[in-house]
């Protein structure tokens, strides 16, 4: 197919192949004529754009010559060095002249164009070629067998290549050897080439068939094998090719016989050593394969004689063709159409007689249509065989599941010898320590060996709240939950109980207050004088062991009264009562506001006002005393909230709420947030942590059947996605959940792992439909099984622990049965309106009695992990449930989803009590039951000075991982020794649509066991404890303040001093903790105002607050300290608690802040 | 670790030119300059020559599996100008239409995300790229860009499918509009990107950057990024990322992968997009994966399909 053309008689030559873009140099030939008769001559360049689609080459350049040209070659001398950028250009010329041009200066238009210039030759020299491996050395032959070696780095003195030979004759033909670089031949028109050693500086062979019909027009070295040669004769006679092998030179090897007249031009591929072009005075131009003989191409050309022929070096499959027809043609030897090259000609003449309308006639001519004189636009066939430059020799292609498959094609087909052709198929794993940890991960699932793996994760965390997170998602797997917490948060029995045995025996004295029991106030001096807070610290611990006793005794004496019923509320019947006379001889008249504040009081409120750095202690809260109904949203608000909020800290400790919330998704997309996605070991940190506690939430069977939303389905897709991109089919199945988008991938794992799953149709169909989260699945569906089935044992039903009938259970009757508090409040199903309290159900820990079966349970949704969330076995023991509750049907078997939806049901029958009857809300004292599972446990998110000074600054403690982790009864295997045959629940839930805490599945207390009979055992059992800033709205309920009296005149000074410190504190202070800090004890000194308006202070407190005064004045911080560690040490605790720690809190600041 | 899971012996009596997996990795269809496509079963590590596709003339360059919503079909391109579709009805395989469109050599063949339905591209040593329909009916309509490339197209790759625009914006109910694009590279040593409009194919965009013949053109599959990525290789050795970040898909930038000393003939993206693989004129395979700076990096060098796999990203990963 001709590509370009270029209207010149001209003799040409390619740029070399280093240089790009491609040119062609041509050079005014200098034996023909053209139609002008003009002997001008001139030297042009043209650039080969194959992009451009019309047959103009563009001009690059051009010279005004004195000479014409018998021969050009452009070698790549320079080009490296940036000497000649575009090579140089080499011409030999009619008088006997070598002239070196320097093409990059022509093509720029500059004028001092030539390196150099020799007239050394006598006669035109016809034969040029520059060296292949030396591109300094050109060899140019001329007249009377002139032979000479050009040295372009000492253009003066050439060499020559030995002795002339003899007898003289005119040179038409020079060639380095392509493979020998010392190997120069030469050949004439009389037939004869010889065969030059540069090395020897002489001829070591001549070349001739005697026939004397060969006139050699052409010369060419095998460009693969060294030794052979061809030669073209220009004779009509012998109008052949001779191909020649030095190892046998006395007769041609190959004579290629096809030309009818006689062969002008040759030119052989350097690209494909199987293409040999030749032109011929019978106007064709011919492709040999020259080890054949056969012609495999025939140019379409004209009729004219085509001179010089030639191989771009660059583009293996474009030619140019001088002919004498006044044109240099490029072609393409791949064939193709010259239809469109022929429409363009046509345009190309209708333009030339002008555009449109050149007669005005108002009518567009039509196109000119040529008479086609040649054949319409023949289709050129391509070449016979396939060039060597498009048969691809290699190749390498991924597939799916992370597989490359490569060829290997032995040697370059030798069609005699038999190669292999193999293709390998090689499995590529680019996430190495990925695949190590899903394969640990997959072991896990399937041994159940939670723990280890946890602690694992634990010892190779790389931070703290990495630590924490694997910490508290271990503690679900472990027996005795409650003390692992407490330890968690830093409160070892065993340290406590030695602080315990070194109390000084003084401060067991002090206590006056008969109703607590000493070893418990010890332990709260302990924490006094460990973390000598304020007064909330102490309720605090109170709280978090479980105290409500010593919480309320705390809260009474610092005027709290609100606090101290809602506190005795919880604390049970006893205490309650116990509170209400003390309330009632405290305060009169103010109970209904009380009651309706405390009643009113939601914790929604709380949540969403509190101070967001104590989120923890709202978590704490809300763990503890939240109704289960509403604990989810209400963990998920506080998340909410922390995610929004401006400190990136607290943003990333949202997703511990989510924990709590049991709300995966949330999980998943506060990590992920959080996480970079796009880091694959990333992705598996996240999988890791969402399926373990995916574990925990099952085991807790909180949540029901676990729903795969919309987020959590997209990891879990993009981590089958990349465990298939490693090869790692079956495991990633196993990760697709069901409601995932990659229907396709599914399908394409099944097949690949070469099960014969149902239809592919089928699942196409299925996910169509977007399931609901909730949604479940028949179990039938295709997926096929995962690959390795899980090592757990199916589960055995638990047949729930027939519920002793409603009503308070004696107390008597619970024992060896584990107890279970239950935490929170429980609202009726059918209350409208103002939520009232249902009165606390208490009801014994039956033993194992035969239940009602629960006919209907829910199929398990297959597929994600679904073989990991199989419920494992557990022991019969089945603690105590609910009243009423129905029991999981006894004849589960093993196939029976393992997300049981459980639901608790709050039973409690109203009590016929006061609205303050109420069943304890988070009643903290539950007795761990040995080994069972633990009750919800509230963990305390109290922030200890302790814990704050032992962590580093960045460090946010975690807020206590409680609801979801909760082990539900009998689930849990690993940690459960205990066995008493109890079932396990699963109901559905019995109120409708009410959402069931499954989370809180206990049996209430009998109101006797509220007090712990041991600290310990109190610790063990404590639930967070609301303290701080979260409890505010219920401290600011003010009762007391509407009576107030007026502070007498002489110790009204107290109350401005102490005021002014804590002014000028806030003045100076800067961060917001102390801020806080100083904030809240000016609220709190109010207990103290108040003690001076009842004037119920000792004098020796009074005096001593007065001397503290008096330092403040002088600014003796640390005098005023020690007055203060006097009075406390000589004074009755309950007289001061409720503001010396505030004062202490103040004098410190004070000190500290220098004011 | 690139380890060789299956080594198949084709028994071809000349140079291999392509082997592909179809969809599910389970067989390998491998071409020849016999003349012959093969299809193997190869799973589980076996195998078992399922057929031996004569009908070509001429070396056999490329083989492409369709999509397997559409049956088990795969298309083949030869030198002895023609594409020849194949198809299993039955267990056994048989031409199901064979294209006599070219006027030179067919280089590449390359099946159109599914969601176009059954469209194939055929590139050309006439310079033309073929865009072959099946409409049904064993009726394929076809579609020819003429002097795509001058003096040949050596290589086609389509894009994936995507939504014009965001991914947000598409009403729902309504057929999606696809556009489609693909890229070819050609002896103009120019990758192109083409777009149909109106049922037109258009020439979209002209990449320059390689100084010689383009070899081969690799559309990465999406993932799920607004980013369109390109791979193309030359024969001047040299590979090319390019890029698109802007949804109308104008402004496409190089990234020079590698030079290497040798040809390159083929490029190769892994199913998900994120490691290339480069097969050179030196018979070797080199892997490549981006590093979170946006730095290529080789990541293993394979011989005989296996090697080393360097874990360099991964300290860069660490590093940053």
């Amino acid at each position: 197919m001709k590509l370009k053309e270029i209207n010149r008689t001209a003799i040409q030559s390619w740029s070399p192949a280093q240089h790009h873009p491609i040119y062609l140099a041509t050079g005014t030939s200098a034996q023909q004529l053209d139609a002008s008769f003009s002997t001008n001559a001139s030297l042009e360049f043209f650039e080969l754009d194959l992009a451009d689609p019309s047959l103009d080459m563009k001009s690059c350049g051009s010279l005004s010559s004195p000479h014409r040209y018998h021969k050009l070659v452009w070698g790549p001398y320079g080009m490296d060095s940036q000497g000649y950028p575009s090579g140089v250009l080499v011409a030999g010329g009619e008088n006997g002249n070598v002239i070196l041009y320097d093409s990059a200066k022509i093509m720029a238009g500059e004028s001092d164009v030539i390196i150099a210039e020799s007239d050394r030759h006598t006669g035109p020299v016809r034969a040029l070629d520059v060296n292949h491996f030396q591109a300094n050395l050109v060899a140019s032959g001329g007249n009377e067998s002139e032979i000479y070696i050009w040295d372009m780095n000492n253009f003066d003195a050439p060499m020559t290549p030995g002795p002339k030979a003899q007898p003289q004759e005119d040179i038409s033909c020079v060639a380095w050897n392509k493979q020998v670089q010392h190997i120069l031949a030469s050949a004439s028109p009389s037939g004869k080439a010889s065969v030059w050693d540069l090395r020897k500086n002489d001829l070591i062979i001549k070349v001739s068939d005697h026939s004397n019909r060969m006139h050699c027009s052409g010369l060419a070295w095998n460009p693969e094998v060294a030794t052979q040669l061809v030669l073209a004769s220009e004779d009509d006679r012998l109008p052949v090719i001779q191909m020649w092998d030095l190892r046998f030179a006395t007769s041609p090897l190959k004579v290629l016989e096809h030309h009818t007249r006689g062969v002008l031009a040759i030119a052989w591929s350097l690209a494909d050593p199987e293409l040999l072009l030749s032109c011929g005075k019978d106007s064709r131009i011919l492709c040999w394969n020259p080890n054949t003989g056969e012609v495999v191409y025939e140019l379409p050309t004209s009729s004219q004689w085509c001179f010089d022929i030639q191989w771009c070096p660059r583009n293996p499959a474009v030619l140019s063709a001088a002919g004498f027809d006044g044109h240099i043609d490029i072609y393409s030897i791949m064939g193709g159409s010259s239809q469109a090259q022929s429409q363009r000609h046509a345009d190309q003449i209708s333009h030339s007689f002008g555009n449109m309308d050149p007669f005005g006639t108002g009518q567009t001519l039509p196109p000119l249509q040529l008479p086609q004189s040649a054949a319409p636009p023949a289709t050129v066939n391509p070449l016979k065989k396939p060039p060597k430059w498009i048969r691809s020799p290699v190749g390498a292609s991924f597939a799916f599941g992370g597989k490359l498959v490569s060829l290997e094609n032995g040697k370059p087909a030798q069609p005699q010898q038999h190669t292999p052709h193999v293709v390998h198929i090689s499995q590529v794993v680019t996430e190495t320590a990925l695949l190590k940890r899903s394969g640990q991960l997959q072991a896990t699932l399937s041994s159940g060996g939670f723990v280890d793996f946890c602690r694992e994760k634990i010892d190779a965390a790389e931070n703290e709240f990495e630590r924490t997170v694997w910490s508290f998602l271990k503690v679900n797997f472990e027996s005795d939950v409650r003390s692992k917490y407490l330890e968690l948060l830093g409160y070892n029995k065993e340290e406590v109980a030695l602080k315990v045995s070194a109390c000084p025996p003084a401060l067991l004295s002090a206590e006056p207050d008969a109703n607590m029991e000493p070893g418990y106030l010890i332990y709260f001096f302990l924490f006094l004088f460990d973390f000598l807070q304020d007064v909330d610290g102490l309720i605090t611990q109170a709280l978090l062991t479980g105290d409500f006793e010593g919480a309320v005794e705390l809260c009474l004496h610092d005027n709290r009264m609100a606090d101290s019923i809602i506190l005795a509320i919880a604390g049970g019947a006893e205490l309650l009562e116990k509170t209400q006379r003390k309330y009632f001889c405290k305060e009169n008249g103010k109970l209904t506001k009380l009651i309706s504040a405390v009643v009113m009081k939601d914790w929604r409120d709380i949540l969403q006002t509190c101070d967001l750095q104590n989120w923890r202690e709202a978590l704490a809260a809300v763990m503890t005393y939240a109704q289960p109904e509403e604990f989810s949203p209400l963990c998920d608000l506080l998340g909410s909230r922390l995610e929004a909020a401006e400190d990136p800290r607290l943003q990333s400790q949202a997703c511990l709420c989510y924990i709590c919330a049991g709300n995966l998704e949330k999980v998943v997309s506060s990590w992920s947030r959080a996480q970079d996605g796009h880091c694959p070991l990333s992705l598996q940190d996240l999988v890791e942590k969402v399926v373990v506690l995916r574990r925990a939430v099952e085991l807790t069977q909180r949540s029901g059947p676990a729903a795969i939303g919309i987020l959590l389905a997209e990891k879990m897709s993009q981590y089958a996605d990349l465990l298939a991109s490693q090869g790692s089919l079956s495991t990633a199945i196993t990760y697709l959940p069901d409601n995932t988008n990659q229907v396709q991938l599914r399908d394409r794992l099944i097949r690949a792992l070469g099960q014969q799953a149902a239809p592919a149709q089928t699942h196409r169909a299925a996910a169509q439909l977007p399931r609901g989260p909730t949604q479940p699945t028949q179990p039938g569906s295709a997926l096929p099984q995962p690959p390795f089935s899980p090592v757990q044992p199916a589960m055995v039903p638990h047949p729930a622990a027939g519920a002793p009938a409603p009503g308070p259970s004696s107390p008597a009757s619970a024992p060896p049965q584990p107890q279970y508090y239950q935490p929170a409040n429980q609202y009726p199903p059918g209350a409208g309106g103002a939520p009232v309290y249902q009165p606390l159900q208490y009801s014994s820990a039956a033993p194992p009695q035969s239940p009602p079966a629960e006919p209907s349970s829910l199929p398990h949704p297959p597929g994600f992990l679904s073989q990991y969330t199989q419920p494992v076995p557990s022991q019969p023991a089945a603690p105590p449930l609910y009243p009423g509750q129905p029991p999981v049907s006894q004849g589960m078997s093993s196939s029976h989803p393992p997300f049981s939806p459980t639901s608790s049901s709050f039973s409690a029958p109203p009590s016929s009590g006061a609205p303050f009857q109420h069943g304890g809300p988070g009643s903290p004292v539950s007795y761990m039951p040995p080994p069972l599972h633990p009750p919800p446990s509230g963990v305390p998110g109290t922030r200890l000075d302790a814990e704050n000074r032992s962590v580093p600054e960045n460090y946010t403690p975690p807020a206590p991982i409680t609801a979801p982790i909760l082990t539900p009864l009998g689930a849990d295997t690993q940690a459960q020794p205990m066995s008493s045959g109890a079932p396990q629940a699963m109901v559905q839930g019995l109120h409708g649509a009410q959402v069931q805490y499954s989370g809180m599945h206990q049996t209430q207390l009998p109101s006797q066991a509220k007090n712990p009979p041991m600290p310990n055992s109190s610790m063990e059992g404590a639930p967070g404890a609301p303290t701080g800033d979260a409890v505010q709205p219920l401290q600011s309920i003010p009762a007391e303040k509407i009576t107030k009296k007026p502070i007498p005149d002489e110790h009204l000074v107290l109350k401005t001093t102490f005021e002014g410190l804590i002014q000028k504190c806030l003045t100076v202070a800067t961060d917001p903790q102390t801020k806080r800090k100083l904030d809240d004890a000016n609220k709190r000194l109010e207990a103290l105002y108040d003690k001076l308006r009842e004037q119920t202070l000792s004098p020796a407190i009074i005096g001593g607050l007065h001397n503290i005064a008096r330092t403040i004045e002088s600014r003796s911080y640390a005098e005023g300290l020690n007055i203060h560690t006097h009075i406390v040490s000589n004074s009755n605790f309950s007289e001061t608690s409720a503001f010396m720690p505030v004062l202490k809190v103040v004098l410190t600041q004070a000190n500290k802040l220098g004011v | 670790m690139v380890s060789v899971i299956n080594t198949v012996d084709t028994s071809h009596e000349d140079m291999i030119h392509d082997a592909q997996m179809d969809y599910y990795g389970t067989r390998l269809a491998t071409c020849s300059s016999d003349r012959t496509v093969k299809i193997f079963d190869v799973r589980n590590g076996g195998q078992i020559l399922v057929a031996d596709l004569r009908g070509h003339e001429g070396p056999v360059w490329q083989v492409a599996w369709a999509h397997p919503m559409f049956g088990n079909i795969l298309a083949s391109c030869s030198y002895d100008r023609k594409v020849i579709i194949w198809k299993e009805e039955n267990g056994a395989w048989d031409k199901m239409y064979e294209y006599t469109g070219h006027e030179s050599s067919v280089n590449s063949v390359c099946w159109g995300p599914y969601e176009f339905g059954l469209i194939l591209a055929c590139g050309s040593s006439d310079g033309a790229i073929s865009l072959l329909t099946f409409t049904g009916d064993q009726q394929w309509d076809v579609k020819k860009i003429s002097n795509a490339h001058t003096i040949g197209c050596n290589a086609v790759s389509w894009a994936p499918a995507v939504l014009p625009g965001s991914l947000i914006d598409q009403p729902s109910g309504q057929k999606p509009n696809y556009v489609k694009r693909f890229v070819s590279g050609g002896c103009d040593n120019l990758v192109k990107l083409w777009k149909e409009e109106d049922g037109q194919w258009k020439e979209d965009q002209k990449l320059e950057a390689h100084s010689d013949w383009v070899r081969d053109v690799g559309w990465a599959p999406s993932i799920g990024l607004p980013t369109s990525t390109i791979a193309s290789c030359s024969q001047d050795g040299r590979v090319f990322i390019w890029t698109c970040d802007d949804p109308a898909g104008n402004t496409w930038t190089a990234k020079l992968l590698h030079k290497f000393n040798d040809v390159v003939w083929h490029v190769s993206w892994s199913i998900t997009g994120n490691i290339l693989a480069v097969s050179g004129g030196d018979n070797k395979v080199t892997l490549w994966k981006e590093s979170m700076d946006g730095q290529w990096a080789c990541i293993s060098d394979v011989s005989k399909g296996q090697g080393a796999v360097s874990t360099i990203t991964d300290t860069q990963q660490n590093e940053q």
